[in-house]
């Protein structure tokens, strides 16, 4: 009779399960343990993690870690995984000639058209001719504003609207005879080229300016031809959606929406080496890969953003692995589109612009002489003989197995932080396995950049909580429209948030988003990056390539844990006929510890082969 | 317009380069409409201001900032949001936090905002205990006319359930030395004109000097 542990260190925590083995050589778990992973996965730096579990485990069970026989440790093959972000258009507007932005209370409503000019030059010199729109700087305050344009107005001069620089357009619209249309909080309205031909728009409460966001509107407004109108649409497209906007009509003046030369990929097969430009976005970057697979590995075009970002994880890899920068190879790439708020180069008045972004996770190959670097390091430390108890994927398999109701053949997905990984396991034959890059941390990135959050953790604590909204002090809306009420009142800092529903309670997240488009852009990130890659693994590692003749598929890893991803996963699984859901490891402990436990069940069969 | 109207504008063009929102209003009137009732309309805001703020200790702040421009900026941020303002003077105490969960209680929307002579102003609402404001502004010597525009801003938007960032404040490590003992006098004399048995008023505001 022996006591054993079994330890997995995944990219994110590090989890043990700990077994009696009887003499009949079946195992009797007696206790698991969970932390968080210490270092990189696969170096010495976990070790300080594993001592942590193993005494945690041991402690769960009544014995110490002397008592222990012996200590598995998964092979943990690849996955250093890295993911960035690059965006691949900008918006630059010249010579001022577009204010588009949503300040929270623009005054008035409609649309004006007229020449730029300085209210100091209302009531100085000569009334100027014809319809003018008026520029109002911030040292005029609303109601000496309001009686210069009222006066103004009387004597004739066609004013039509105004762009003002402090938060004043409903307080300066509220004083005319006739409201007007103000765009406000126009920062720096003192870029705005006087004399020249503009039209302002401000769009009713709750909905957006048509006119300016339309080439053709505003070809009618300032007579454009249509050899003209081509040049408007970059102008159109940035102030889509916005509640109020001014555009300007000066010589040279343009709004350009460029593309960002972000460099290309290529990608170097067993077969054949095909480039793709990362400009042309996701779709296409993985249609290459697949054409160019089974893949070698991967390079960035030298001295551009994507070469930059590709060197440095294959850096990295060098560095923890001790290997030269040329025995790095990377295994597997994924793309993603998103769009990211980026400030308007050159804008008047701090406007952001809805940008393309191109967002990647690529993986790297580690080999087996890692981990038995760790496993000499850590016998040293505990005194217990530690030993590689079998590949990460196998040993995964073997733990979801002991889940209740499932039967071979069976395929696992096990997502974590960096990659997500699937095996297969058919009856006679060697397991099947794959990792692919692209997992939990690269969700966080697409929340985190869509959102425009400056924080990671924050982007995490979205991925993980489902939201709410407290519409009193005394009741909160869920994001699936259930009301909560209250006995005693929220707390103040609570009023009014889109809050996230955690085991601590509600947390409120600092944005202006609302609910539904948090939601959003969380449901789409996870679908962009984890079922897609849960497709791409069983896609991989069924027979044929055909999903369909997967029979069982069981969720494992931290990715078994959310919250809304299985049941996504299961929808769009379900169309194929075979049975998926969340693996419930020796029929209690869920996703987590399915490699713990496939360690000792692993060790266990070994002995049994042996005797 | 009037010939008052012409006369600012002659203001405003010799000091336009500089903000003249301070010079603007001066003075204000009061018109008591009795005791103030519990407000139903969602769309307001109720101003609390201290037995003494407007027509007493010469109806400005520690730093010398008119009551009158301070109310008129409150109207204003307020007005920009498109909330209505109603003005109400708490007698029975000149305590801040009682002063504005008093008026939140009488508030439609249940926002109010509260201010002393002094200039030391909060945000309240009504469903909060009294000492748990939403929004505090305890160094008056820092707070300045475009703040106490952005306080009314704020106060708004949580009137329309909105969710504005917090306002942010100045932090004058010098304020507490230089002020706090002034301060206290300055308090300590507002509180001589708390009449504790008196209910609320309703005021109507008239700005004088335009």
């Amino acid at each position: 009779m022996s006591i054993i542990v079994g330890v997995d260190i995944g990219n994110s925590t590090t989890e043990a399960a700990v077994a009696r083995i009887g003499d009949d050589g079946s195992p009797e778990f007696l206790s698991s343990g969970t932390t968080m992973t210490t270092g990189i996965k696969g170096t010495v730096e976990n070790i300080p993690g594993v001592v942590q579990v193993l005494e945690e485990a041991t402690e769960a069970a009544g014995i110490e870690i002397s008592d222990l026989d012996l200590v598995l440790l998964n092979e943990a093959t690849p996955v250093i995984g890295d993911v960035a972000m690059e965006t691949v258009t900008e918006t630059i507007v010249t010579e001022s000639s577009m204010v588009g932005h949503n300040p929270s209370s623009p005054g008035g409503k409609g649309t004006g058209v007229g020449r730029t000019v300085h209210i100091r030059d209302l009531e100085n010199g000569a009334p100027p001719e014809g319809p003018v729109i008026v520029v109002v700087p911030q040292e005029y305050d609303f109601e000496v504003a309001a009686g210069i344009l009222a006066r103004a107005l009387e004597a004739g001069v066609e004013v039509q609207a105004g762009i003002v620089q402090g938060n004043d357009g409903v307080l300066i619209s509220n004083r005319l005879p006739t409201p007007l249309p103000f765009v406000d909080e126009v920062a720096h309205v003192e870029k705005v080229p006087l004399g020249m031909l503009a039209a302002v728009e401000v769009a009713p409460q709750g909905q957006a300016v048509r006119q300016l966001s339309n080439p053709y509107g505003i070809a009618t407004l300032f007579s454009l031809s249509p050899e003209e109108t081509t040049h408007v649409i970059p102008i159109a497209k940035a102030l889509v959606g916005l509640r109020s906007a001014v555009v300007i009509r000066t010589p040279a003046g343009d709004v350009q929406s460029k593309e960002i030369p972000a460099g290309s990929i290529k990608f170097i097969g067993e077969n054949q080496s095909l480039t793709v430009e990362l400009e042309h976005g996701a779709d296409e970057i993985m249609n290459t890969l697949a054409q160019a697979q089974p893949l070698c590995d991967v390079e960035g075009e030298s001295g551009t953003n994507v070469g930059g970002m590709i060197e440095n994880v294959r850096q990295t890899m060098a560095d923890v692995t001790e290997k030269p920068l040329a025995e790095v190879n990377i295994h597997d790439v994924l793309a993603v589109d998103c769009l990211v708020p980026q400030q308007v180069v050159g804008g008047i008045a701090d406007e952001f612009s809805i940008e393309s972004a191109t967002g990647l996770a690529i993986m790297v190959d580690t080999d087996r002489l890692l981990m038995e670097r760790v496993a000499e390091t850590l016998s040293e430390k505990i005194g217990v003989p530690v030993e590689l108890g079998g590949v990460e994927a196998n040993t995964a398999i073997l733990g979801a197995l002991t889940t209740p109701g499932i039967d071979v053949p069976v395929a696992i997905i096990d997502g974590g932080a960096g990659s997500t990984d699937g095996a297969e396991l058919q009856k006679g034959k060697p397991v099947e396995h794959v990792h692919l890059a692209g997992a939990g941390n690269m969700v966080t990135l697409l929340i985190k950049n869509e959102l425009g959050l400056e924080r990671f953790d924050v982007a995490e604590q979205i991925k993980i909580h489902p939201l709410a909204k407290v519409e009193s002090l005394f009741h909160i809306r869920h994001e699936d429209n259930g009301v909560q009420f209250f006995e005693e009142p929220l707390e103040a800092n609570l009023f009014a948030r889109v809050v996230l529903v955690t085991d601590d309670g509600l947390v409120p997240i600092d944005t202006k988003h609302t609910l539904d488009r948090i939601r959003t852009v969380r449901q789409e990130a996870k679908r962009k990056v984890l079922v897609r890659n849960g497709i791409r693994v069983l896609r991989h590692i069924s027979p044929s390539g055909n999903i369909r003749f997967l029979n069982f598929v069981a969720v494992v890893g931290r990715l078994g844990l959310d919250f809304e991803l299985p049941q996504m996963l299961m929808n769009e699984l379900s169309p194929f006929g075979i049975v998926v859901g969340v693996a419930n490891v020796r029929g209690e402990l869920g996703p987590t510890n399915a490699v713990a436990t496939g360690l000792i069940v692993n060790y266990c069969r070994r002995r049994d082969d042996a005797t | 317009m009037s010939d008052a109207g012409a006369t600012q504008q002659q203001v405003t063009k010799e000091n336009a380069g500089e903000t003249q929102q301070q010079q603007v209003v001066k003075e204000m009137e009061f018109e008591e409409k009795g005791e103030a009732e519990r407000g139903s309309a969602p769309d307001e805001v109720v101003i609390a201001i201290s037995p003494a703020f407007g027509d007493q200790m010469h109806a400005q702040t520690l730093t010398e900032i008119p009551h009158a421009a301070i109310l008129r900026e409150l109207f204003a941020g307020l007005e920009e949001e498109g909330v209505k303002a109603r003005v109400v003077r708490i007698w029975r105490s000149a305590d801040l936090a009682a002063m504005g969960y008093d008026a939140a209680k009488l508030s439609g929307s249940g926002i109010s905002i509260s201010i002393q002579s002094r200039g030391t102003a909060l945000i309240h609402q009504r469903d909060l205990v009294p000492l748990a404001p939403m929004e505090l502004f305890p160094q008056a010597p820092s707070i300045d006319l475009p703040t106490y525009r952005h306080i009314a801003r704020n106060a708004a938007q949580y009137a329309k359930g909105d969710s504005p960032s917090p306002v942010p404040q100045v932090n004058d490590p010098m304020a507490r030395p230089k002020w706090q003992a002034i301060s206290s006098v300055f308090h300590i004399r507002e509180t001589e004109f708390v009449r504790p048995d008196e209910k609320p008023v309703e005021l109507g505001v008239t700005f004088k000097g335009r």
